[in-house]
């Protein structure tokens, strides 16, 4: 059975604020202010920024573990805040890391555990158990305990316990934490073939290629407030517009030649020697890095390398130049 | 999709309580299994048992070992059951699983509970423990005169047990710097219950303190149908126990959701 308001958005977060301390004295923190966000049903979306930005607080609001200080939030037109028993049973959290699963279980005792709090009897808990384990690749681990598993296998269990309430809407706080790239690899095609079953899927990260890999939209978070929403691909445009060259082991007397010619390229922003013998180069235009690549290798300097700037920067820029301001 | 446009109904409601409660025991039963160590009043009792009644076939009373007998096991039967409430909030809040829990659509209070009810039924086995010492180690047959009084008595201790350290699990939730009163606050319940004295025997003042705690009717209760005699006012101590009990669950209860949304609101739930 599935439980739900018939509208458009699964999620949808309107003036969120959230606020911190203030007690006894201590200084109010602001995590989040004046977010706004609308996910439709289906989509997978990505939440990401730099550490500190607010984006586990969002998660753990949309899941019911902290209140608004302001503002609306609903999931599937619920209301997490007046209506939070039926916000609970549509929603599937995540968090990532090594904790929160009970090491001395094994991982079907820790799905069964979960299963019953999530009112499934005897058979359907142990079907729905035993599929979950077979989908996240557990199935010959079942019945050992936690605590000899790898952390790969801690955060599929953890996206397992994540799912045992067939939830619409998977919140998942950096599920790729301590993954390596294989298991990252197939946690996301996971993750995409929970789409197709018609699960909206919330998904935080530090790491720009598996939002591109996954999300259909990215909303850039920083200092607790929404930079942007845009695709993938804009972002991923934007990254490499605006990607960055580090040449290093310049001669004192090559560096001034080869900044002048750098800054003669088309598409080069600005040039800095950030330690002796080290330049930084910030591009503006596609094409340009490898331009200033081929340029530097021309010039004798190999010791070079690009290096993606961070988003958030990236994003100010990008406002910056189209003459906007942003309050933060 | 099929979309059921409804929140949850009363009946779904108390299914999700059921749900908590079965969930609570499992679990329990399970931990209770892996970690031996939680079963240590178990293995502490018989000999406590050994010590008081040692001490009053030596003092040539043998008229007193109901008391040797009843007074280990009741201690167990407390200690365990305010174990569980102490721990089932604070290990889940150390093992970071406390706010997945408090956000699944059984309520916590009911897992909360479960847990003390099984708890609390595997720590019966206390009594048992007590008898066979006495009659393993000391030939001493404590008999129970009136087994229905008994049994009756048992099963309305359990009960409370359950409810009263319901309550306590609210201050478990709440501050972290709780869990010390957890050793403390067995001491003042197990002299105010009537667990090793009985209350008759402590300062009058101290008589009407003693009459709001359960233990202090099922320690009475238990007592008396061990003694040959008749029993006096079987159904004003049960009645006494049951109310206590529930007052202590259903105040529980509500400390426990009132605290639950606190921290919702302090974000203080994952630490303290
Ligand atoms: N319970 C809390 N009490 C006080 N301050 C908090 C609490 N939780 C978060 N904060 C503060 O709110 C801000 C946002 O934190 P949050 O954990 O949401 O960031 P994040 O984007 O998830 O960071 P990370 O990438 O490191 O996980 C931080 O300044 C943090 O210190
Ligand atoms: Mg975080």
């Amino acid at each position: 059975m599935q439980y739900g308001r018939a509208v458009g958005s699964a999620v949808a977060v309107v003036g969120l604020r959230r606020e911190f301390g203030g007690r006894r004295g201590q200084p109010v923190v602001t995590a989040l202010k004046d977010v706004n966000l609308q996910i439709p049903e289906g989509e997978i979306h990505g939440l990401l920024g730099p550490n500190g930005a607010g984006k586990t607080t969002l998660c753990k609001i949309l899941s019911t573990v902290l209140l608004p200080t302001r503002g609306s939030v609903e999931i599937c037109g619920y209301d997490v805040e007046s209506e939070t028993a039926a916000v609970r049973r549509l929603i599937g959290i995540v968090f990532g890391g090594e904790r929160g699963l009970y090491t001395r279980l094994t991982a079907r005792g820790n799905l069964e555990f979960w299963a019953s709090l999530y009112g499934l009897s005897g058979t359907q808990s142990q079907r729905r158990v035993g599929q979950l384990l077979e989908r996240l690749g557990l199935d010959q681990r079942a019945d050992t305990r936690v605590e000899t598993f790898s952390r790969g296998m801690k955060q599929r269990l953890h996206l397992a316990r994540g799912l045992i309430g067939d939830p619409r809407v998977l919140i998942l706080d950096e599920p790729t934490t301590g993954m390596d790239p294989v298991a990252a690899q197939e946690f996301r095609t996971l993750v995409t073939s929970l789409q197709t079953e018609g699960r909206t899927i919330l998904v935080t990260t530090h790491d720009m290629a598996e939002a591109e890999a996954i999300c259909d939209r990215v909303t850039l978070i920083d200092h607790g407030s929404v930079l942007a929403t845009e695709r993938p691909s804009t972002l991923g445009r934007w990254i490499t517009r605006y990607a960055r060259v580090r040449a290093s082991g310049l001669l004192p007397a090559q560096v001034a030649p080869v900044t002048a010619a750098l800054s003669g390229l088309d598409g080069v922003a600005t040039v800095h020697e950030v330690a002796e013998g080290t330049l930084l180069v910030d591009t503006a235009a596609d094409g340009a890095a490898p331009a200033v690549m081929r340029l530097l290798l021309d010039l004798g300097i190999t010791d070079v390398a690009t290096t993606r700037p961070d988003l958030a920067e990236v994003y100010l820029r990008v406002i910056g130049n189209r003459g906007m301001r942003v309050d933060r | 999709m099929t979309l059921i446009i409804a929140p949850p109904t009363r009946l779904e409601s108390a299914l999700a309580y059921l749900n908590g409660l079965l969930a609570g025991s499992e679990r329990e039963v399970r931990e209770l299994r892996r970690s031996p160590d939680r079963l240590m009043a178990l293995v502490t009792a018989p000999l406590l048992t050994l010590v008081f009644l040692a001490i009053m076939l030596q003092a040539g009373r043998e008229d007193l070992a109901p008391f040797a007998v009843l007074a280990p096991a009741l201690l167990v039967l407390w200690q365990m059951a305010l174990q569980t409430s102490g721990d089932t909030v604070e290990s889940e809040r150390e093992n970071g699983s406390l706010e997945a829990l408090v956000v699944a659509p059984a309520p916590f209070p009911a897992v909360i509970t479960g847990r003390i009810a099984a708890v609390t039924t595997v720590s019966m086995l206390g009594f048992v423990e007590s008898w066979l010492v006495a009659a393993l180690v000391f030939g001493v047959r404590v008999e129970i005169y009136h087994p229905w009084v008994f049994v009756g008595a048992v099963l309305a201790t359990a009960y409370a047990t359950a409810g009263s350290a319901m309550a306590l699990a609210a201050l478990f939730v709440r501050t972290r710097a709780a869990r010390a009163f957890q050793n403390t606050l067995t001491y003042p319940f197990y002299i105010l219950g009537g667990i090793i004295v009985p209350v008759s025997y402590l300062p009058d003042w101290l008589e009407p303190a003693t009459r709001l705690v359960f233990l202090s009717w099922s320690s009475d209760l238990m007592r008396s149908s061990l003694d040959a005699g008749p029993v006096q006012g079987v159904a004003l101590h049960l009645v006494m126990i049951v109310l206590l009990g529930t007052l202590g669950g259903v105040v529980g209860g509500v400390l426990v959701r009132r605290a639950l949304a606190e921290v919702r609101q302090t974000g203080t739930i994952g630490h303290a």
